[in-house]
Formats: structure tokens, sequence, C-alpha cells
């Protein structure tokens, strides 16, 4: 080993402070590096995934639904339902989404956005 | 040098290790709403599987327990008592209204299922409703009339009215009782880790791993979850809100939960939510106790709920000051945001 | 007129000798391009260390501070956040090797101190940071990355420093 050939002195609670810096430092890692921030959306039109984009963008997109098209803006790392052919516009009124796991549901047009990330739930009761 | 390289290596091993977990999750629009599977610790096609087959319950369900649409069973009913005539009944429903019954009788008749004639007034039993004012003389010659569960008479497999008014609508009732039924088939594949959510009710089986399944709980006003809960085995939860469904009309809300009492939408209350422990019919409970909560109102909502035996309760007031029952307080993680 | 005199005793010696390695190291690294901005080896602590070994902690504290107060005036940043966060970091690593004195020479050598010292940097560092600089939960994404830095290269450190003792 490079240590002995140097002949650098190491002792016994080096390796101990040092293994104790590892358990830190993955600690720290996994504390902190698992709560990324919303990064995509996810745009379900039906059953089926529509489109995930990047939130990174300033962008419109329309996606097709069962009563018509939704117009969804992304905009400075958030994202809301612009327009929308329903009645009720309830998925207008949601406003902007901007973090992991929150979601806006446009049920009579059969639209929905959901962050992506780790949310610090498993599901919504609304 | 080898020691960084180890370190990195394992750094690298650690961090890969958590990324992906067997956890299978489909979303679909069935039941009239927002289905939401997760499958903790299945394989992935035995997972797709299982949620299809759930998901064809929950259409089958929701076709059958429709009051609004010709061809279901709750339809064929209506028709019957509005006829003032005896008919078939299955199984199945006889249970459901024996115990929607029950609970509407714990609950002081305020969750009433019979009150569909009020829905239809209001016209809230259609997806896409328009605001309007309902003619006051026909929300008291209904209100009179009294149309109440325990007018019906179940005989074996035959039902009759007593009340030519009962018009069922179990749209407090059904999602819950999915629950249920999901839950029955999960335990009965002998699946052990699964969170089914329909339309917001949730039902919990097992857990998320080696950590209890997490639920956040939506805010009333904005998006996304004001508290946040663990859901252990077996529990179930339910929100009344007036943000589900409701119109504006003159700057006044108008919300789809109808007070028995008054025919007119109840008011006051922002949202209740129920957690219910382990039991029979835990799912239904989650749906249906939570509306006599919001009717009861931020003042009487406590009595409600022991009447109920609704230990675990939250209700958000008209300001959004929360109130919360000593257990719903030791169950919830309320969240420190902004807003 | 009397030339003006300053009495010197081997102690200010150390100092100044030492202080103006460490002002050259951390000359030198500065000019380096680094991988991350803000990742650095801090081979500058190398000779703070040194000094603590071979003549005590007060002469650390001189070396240490001379350092950072020297760097920033060269560099035209005193009183600036950058120096702001250069000084918090001494302190901080200072107060810990104040506190690494009294680690057993039995079982801790200059390697474990180190270590201790290079955390306690970043930790000084980040908290000026979090607390002036940039108030958003948005720093906590660098913590680790910072923190493995510091493990890495107060090991490095430690190691060398190590030799130093061992050959000089």
């Amino acid at each position: 080993m490079v240590i002995k050939t140097l002949q650098i002195k190491v002792k016994a609670g080096d390796w101990l402070v040092f293994a104790l810096g590892l358990v830190t430092v993955i600690w720290l890692f996994m504390a902190l590096w698992s709560n990324e921030p919303a990064g995509k959306v996810r745009i379900r039109s039906g059953n089926q995934i529509y489109a995930t984009l990047s939130l990174d963008q300033q962008r419109t997109v329309d996606v097709p639904g069962a009563l018509g098209v939704s117009r969804i803006v992304i905009y400075n790392g958030q994202v809301r339902f612009e327009q929308s052919p329903c009645r009720n516009q309830y998925c207008v009124h949601q406003g902007w989404l901007h973090k992991a796991g929150q979601v806006a549901i446009c049920l009579p047009n059969r639209v929905s956005l959901e962050l992506l990330g780790t949310k610090s739930y498993d599901s919504l009761n609304y | 040098m080898r020691l960084v390289r180890n370190v990195l290596l394992l750094l690298f091993l650690l961090l890969a290790g958590c990324s992906r977990e067997p956890l299978y999750q489909s979303q679909s629009y069935v039941f009239g709403t927002l289905v939401d599977i997760s499958i903790y610790g299945e394989s992935d096609e035995r997972a797709q599987q299982i949620s299809g087959h759930i998901q064809q319950e929950f259409q089958r369900l929701h076709d059958n327990l429709h009051a609004w649409k010709p061809g279901g069973e709750l339809f064929r009913l209506n028709a019957a008592f509005a006829a003032g005539q005896s008919t078939t009944i299955s199984p199945q429903v006889a249970d459901i209204l024996k115990h929607a019954t029950k609970v509407s009788q714990e609950s002081d008749g305020l969750f009433n299922p019979a009150i569909g004639g009020l829905i239809a007034l209001w016209g809230f039993q259609r997806d896409e409703f328009t605001p309007v004012s309902p003619d006051p003389k026909q929300i008291a010659v209904l209100i009179k009339a009294n149309p109440s569960m325990t007018d019906l008479e179940i005989d074996g497999t035959s039902i009759r009215s007593r009340n030519p008014a009962v018009k069922l609508d179990l749209g407090g009732y059904a999602k819950g009782y999915a629950l249920d039924v999901a839950a029955d088939y999960l335990h009965e594949q002998k699946v052990k880790n699964a969170l089914i959510n329909i339309g917001g009710n949730i039902i919990a089986i097992g857990q998320h791993g080696d950590h209890p399944w997490h639920v956040g709980i939506q805010h009333p006003r904005h998006a996304g979850a004001m508290a946040t809960l663990d859901l252990p085995d077996g529990w179930a939860i339910g929100t009344s809100g007036d943000y589900q469904r409701y119109f504006e009309l003159n700057g006044k809300r108008y919300c789809h939960i109808i007070d028995p009492r008054s025919g007119f939408p109840a008011e006051g209350v922002q949202a209740v939510t129920v957690l219910i422990p382990p039991q029979q019919h835990a799912g239904a409970l989650s749906d249906a106790d939570s509306k006599p909560l919001f009717i009861s109102g931020s003042v009487h909502w406590r009595e409600a709920a022991q009447k109920l035996g609704v230990q675990y309760a939250m209700l958000i007031d008209k300001n959004g000051a929360i109130q919360l029952t000593p257990g719903m307080r030791q169950k919830i993680k309320l969240e420190v945001d902004g807003h | 007129m009397t030339p003006l005199t300053i009495e010197t005793v081997a102690d200010d010696h150390h100092i100044a000798r030492l202080a103006a390695l460490a002002i050259t190291l951390h000359l030198a690294e500065a000019v380096l391009p680094s991988p991350l901005p803000g990742v650095k080896p801090g081979i500058a602590n190398i000779v703070t260390l040194y000094a603590l070994y071979q003549y005590g902690f007060g002469t650390a504290v001189w070396v240490s501070l001379l350092r950072v107060f020297a760097v920033s005036l060269l560099f035209g940043n005193f009183l600036s956040p950058t120096f702001v966060l250069s000084l918090t970091g001494a302190l901080l690593s200072l107060a810990v090797l104040w506190l690494a004195q009294n680690l057993s020479e039995k079982y801790f050598s200059c390697v474990s101190v180190s270590i201790f010292a290079a955390f306690a940097h970043i930790a000084g560092q980040l908290l000026v940071a979090w607390l002036w600089l940039i108030p958003h939960s948005g720093i906590l994404y660098l913590v680790p990355v910072f923190s493995a830095a510091a493990l890495l290269f107060g090991t490095l450190n430690g190691l060398i420093t190590a030799k130093l003792l061992a050959t000089g």
C-alpha cells in the first residue's frame, strides 16, 4: 500500500475517523440528494402518458383530451393549465404547480399533470 | 490511490442501490374519476394484471351503482321506487344499502343517500354542471317528503320503498365501498402491499417497503398537500371538500354536499378528513363518515364524530382554521409551507 | 535618529516562514483550475497542521489567520464575502484543532485531526453561505459534495502532513 511505502504511520483511531467521515458523507448524500426539486412534469391524457417534459423550459403544450384540447404552459420551473375545454375550470384555477408530488387534474377532459421527483408522500387524499 | 478508488466505488454502489424499488403504479380514469393503484413487492407483470382486474371491477361497480345512467341496478331501483313498485335486488347492492342505512341512522340522517332528488335539483349529478339556483318551492316539497334510508324495505331478494321521494345516489359511498372490494381482492390474491386511491379516497394494504404508506392531504385552496400522515395496514382515509365539486353564482360558492335538513349546500366548512382504523367497511366509512361531519359544521362536528365513533378527524373551517380531534393530532403532520 | 528595530524571537520566525509558505500554497491553488467551483484541496491547511504539531496551537492560529488576511489583501477581496467565508472556515477549523489537542496521540495521528478540521472548515463556510449569501434550501444539495471533498482532501492533507512530520 502507498501509505506503507511512504512510511506514514496511520493509527487505529485514524481509520475510525475516516470510517466515520465516510458514513457521514454517505448519509448526507442519501438524506439530501434523494429530495430532488420537481424537475419534470408528467402529462397524462386518458389512461396514457402523453408526455414527460422538463420544467426547465418555456413552452406551451396542447394536449388533446376527451372533450378537446387542454393548453398547458411550462414557465420558470412551474407548470399550469392555461386553457381547458371543461366547464368548471377547476384545473385552470389550480394555478401554478412547482413542488414534486403536486397534481392538477381535469376530470372532464381526462388530462392530468403530475410533478415528478421524490415526493414526500405516496398518494394524495383530496 | 486504491483507498480513494474504493471510497468512490462504495459511494457509487450505495447511491445506485437506492434508486430502483419494486413499486408498480398505474393511473386510469374509471369510476368517473382518477384511480391510482400502487403495488409494492410484486413483479411488474403480476402487478399490472392485478391492477387491470381491479380497474375492470371498479368500472363494473360504477355502472351498476350509478344513479342516473340507465342500465345499472341503482337506476332500476330508483325507477321502481318512484313508481311505488317492489323490485329484485342483488345480494351485493342489498349489503351496500343495509350498511348505508346503518351509517345514515348513526349520523341522524345527515349522511343520506336517499336525497338523489335534491342533488338533481342542484345539478351536481352531472359530470359537467352549470351554476343554477333551484326553485325554493321544489326544494321545500322534497324536504317535506323527507326521503330517508329507513323508508326502504329489503326482504331477501326484493326491495321496495315506502316513500316515492326516495332517490338513491351513492355518490358519497360507492367510491369507499369500491376500496373495500379492491382490498378484499388484493388479500385474496395474496398481494401484501398496495395503496388504492379512488378520486382521493385511499386505503392501505401492508406498507411501502420498510415504512408505512404515507399520504398527503390536499390543501382545500392550494395545489399540493397541507399535511401528511402514515396510513398503516388496513387504514383508510377520506375527505369531503367544498373544492371538489362546486359552482359559483353571484360570488357565492355552492358545494356538492347538500344538507338534507335544508336542501341547500352545506356552508362554513372547507374540508373534513376522516381516518378510519382497520375494520369491516373501512373504505366505505372513510367515504361516508366525512359527510355528516362536514354538514354539522365547525361548531358541532365533534358531536357528529362521536356519534359515528370517528376518532380521527380534521376540519378546516371557512377561514382556513384547522381543528383536529386528539387522535388525529397524534397521527397527522402538518406541512410547514409558505402558503 | 535611531533606526527602528523590532525585537523578534524564534517563534516569530517560524510563524513568518510558515505563513509565507501557506500564502504561496494558497495562491498556487487559486490559479489552478478546479473541477467544481468552490471545491478546493486546501493544501495550505497542511502548513497550519504542521505548525500545530511542530510549534503548538498558538503558532497554528497565527499562520492560519495571517494567510487568510494576507491572501484577501493580495486578491483585493478584504471584507468581501469570499474573505468572510475564508475566515469563518479558518476559525472553525482552528476551534476544532484546539479541541483535537485533547485526542490521545496513541490512537490518533494528524490524519484524524486533518479530517476533523476539513469538515469543520466546510461546515463553517456552508453555514455562512446559507445564513448570509444564499438563504435558500438549494444549498443543501451542495452539502454532500462539499463533505465528500472534505473527507477526501482532509485525508490526503493529513497523510502529507504525517509524512512531513516523520521526515522533518
